[in-house]
């Protein structure tokens, strides 16, 4: 019974995050997780638990602060280590090295090889014009990290004018950046902050 | 029996310094005799508290670079001697003294507390002796909010400056960045990219709410506080690329204070309303200056080739940044009404200043630890946290 009172209690809190989360309004959002528990997972979708200070479950050696994921580890990525090309990781998924566009230091232009990557997706995409896809754009984690999250954003939007030179409906592209917050290798060299200056083509 | 004391204090302030090494504050006893600031000789508290009163104090004092804690029987310019005991109405009965070398009495205070307050109160007190001495406010009792994990889980964190007491206040599968401190310190505003998209979110630290400030299409990025906080400040890129707007917190509609093809972002104002903020207009990131209302922007920064993520001192005189030359970045200072401009960081990886509520030092981060500096350079301090912390927020002194 009491379990599901807390049921009950989860999807009430889950709704409210979802609804304001879609509206986007300045409406008041009480995302306090009240029914947090050790040992119970959290709701799939639920990305987010706010505490009242001091509230939180757990000290906060209990939570994985090691920068590794949070038991969700990227298989891909260890830290100090140096990734692969090809297997950066999007929100937990593999973007494959054919969607991957890589960029120089500093820029947001497209490279040759970068081009032909940007073609052959928007080839697929403009005659499937039902798949909407993500441009997520990305920096290496030298800088600031805000100035990178709008150096992201120029990178997928040269992406997003070469896909709409080629015919990709604007209504089919979506972009966002994540600066220096997602990056495909942990390393502090030259080939790790290459392999982060990235846009993955996500669909 | 002299050599026995000796050794039961030294006992004591061996096991002052574990508590400490958790901390990764290092206390060197003979460093501290040499080095500079005022003496003051530091006794164990008797009377069987759970927290180690003169341990505490000492780091504390020992951190703002202006007191050198001695041992008990050192020759000083000044003594603190005190107890916690079991007692009063509240459980605990703490009193102490600082005195003159001459014996003198400076302060003589005592606290009815909970034992959950003890902590706080030994910051308090070393505040009250700072203060005294220096006749600045003191920083032992502020806190600091931040950023830690990354890779899969974030965490946004306030933690004592000790960085002692650290709790989670916001935890997510998505990125967290920029924390803002309203000025009442209730209140942190921060980018939040839960539903895989950035939006700002106002938090009430003490309750936990939160409200969805600006979740516009494309970036929402690098909320910052007017200084009455009634607005905010922060990135839009929904008109195209980048600019600053600030937003009424009754209202909705956001008003755009930048028109220009570069990326402009990481707003901050000065008390007098106008706003400082990083633009890339003239080919590398560099920081200008709007009015309130927007308007033409004037360039302040000169030096290296990128000065970004600017901080204002409370008394808005100094601006601090990430500033880049020779390839690393440091952390800088320039002073608005001299036009100094001074490096206070060796270097590498720095980012994310934040100043003291008193103005005195500056918090940032190397992207994986946060230090501490303090306004001429000279006092450099770890804040060591488990695991990954970044992106700093030094609280105002309100709560």
């Amino acid at each position: 019974m009491q379990c599901f009172i807390r049921t009950l209690m989860s999807a009430a809190a889950l709704a409210l995050l979802a609804s304001c989360a879609s509206t986007g309004e300045n409406a008041d959002q009480t995302a306090t997780d009240v029914t947090e528990q050790p040992g119970v997972t959290a709701q799939p979708g639920q990305e987010a638990y706010s505490y009242a200070y001091g509230q939180a479950p757990g000290t906060y050696d209990s939570y994985d602060t090691s920068g590794a994921g949070g038991g969700q580890a990227r298989q891909s990525w260890q830290p100090g280590q140096p990734g692969r090309p090809g297997q950066a990781m999007a929100g937990g998924s593999v973007v494959s090295a054919d969607r991957i566009v890589y960029f120089d230091f500093d820029q947001a232009d497209i490279r040759p090889e970068g081009q032909a990557v940007i073609e052959s997706n928007a080839r697929y995409l403009a005659s499937n014009p039902r798949i909407i896809t993500q441009l997520e754009g990305h920096t290496d984690d030298r800088g600031s990290r805000e100035y990178n999250i709008a150096l992201g954003e120029r990178r997928a939007n040269a992406v997003r004018q070469v896909m709409s030179a080629m015919g990709v409906p604007p209504q089919q592209i979506r972009a966002i950046s994540y600066g220096e917050e997602r990056p495909a290798a942990g390393g502090q060299d030259e080939q790790s902050y290459a392999l982060n200056r990235r846009v993955e083509i996500v669909y | 029996m002299k050599s026995i004391e000796k050794l039961f204090i030294g006992l004591v302030l061996l096991i002052g310094m574990t508590n400490f090494t958790q901390a990764q504050i290092n206390l060197d006893i003979t460093k501290k005799v040499e080095g500079g600031g005022i003496p003051v000789a530091i006794a164990p508290f008797g009377g069987g508290a759970p927290e180690d009163f003169a341990g505490i104090i000492a780091a504390d004092l020992q951190r703002t670079g202006k007191i050198a804690p001695q041992p008990p029987q050192a020759s000083a310019d000044y003594s603190v001697a005190g107890q916690a005991s079991p007692g009063g109405s509240r459980g605990y009965i703490v009193q102490f003294q600082l005195k003159d070398a001459q014996g003198g009495q400076l302060l003589n205070l005592s606290f009815d507390v909970p034992a959950n307050q003890l902590r706080p109160v030994a910051h308090r007190i070393s505040d009250l002796i700072y203060e005294k001495l220096t006749g600045e406010k003191g920083l032992a009792g502020t806190r600091i909010a931040f950023v830690a994990g990354g890779g899969g889980a974030w965490y946004l964190a306030v933690a004592d400056v000790d960085g002692q007491n650290p709790q989670v206040i916001l935890r997510s599968g998505q990125p967290i960045m920029s924390p803002a401190w309203s000025p009442d310190g209730s209140r942190l505003a921060y980018v939040s990219f839960e539903g895989r998209r950035p939006q700002i979110i106002v938090q009430d630290v003490y309750t936990g709410a939160r409200r969805v400030a600006s979740a516009a299409p494309g970036i929402n990025g690098a909320p910052s506080w007017s200084p009455d906080g009634q607005r905010l400040a922060f990135t839009l890129s929904k008109d195209g690329n980048p600019e600053i707007y600030a937003l009424g917190l009754g209202s909705q509609s956001p008003v755009r204070l930048t028109s220009n093809g570069a990326i402009d972002t990481e707003p901050v104002w000065l008390p007098d309303g106008s706003i400082v903020f990083t633009s890339d207009r003239g080919g590398s990131p560099q920081l200008y200056r709007i009015g309130s209302g927007g308007g033409a922007a004037q360039r302040l920064t000169f030096e290296g080739d990128y000065n970004a993520r600017p901080a204002v001192s409370p008394d808005g005189r100094y601006i601090a940044m990430m500033h880049r030359r020779g390839g690393r970045f440091h952390i800088a200072v320039l002073d608005m009404q001299t036009r100094q401009f001074r490096v206070l960081t060796p270097g590498g990886t720095d980012e994310s200043p934040s100043f003291a509520p008193n103005g005195k030092m500056i918090i940032y981060s190397n992207g994986q630890q946060l230090k501490a500096v303090s306004l001429d350079g000279a006092n450099q301090q770890d804040v060591v946290l488990r695991g990954v912390a970044r992106d700093p927020a030094w609280a105002p002194y309100s709560r």
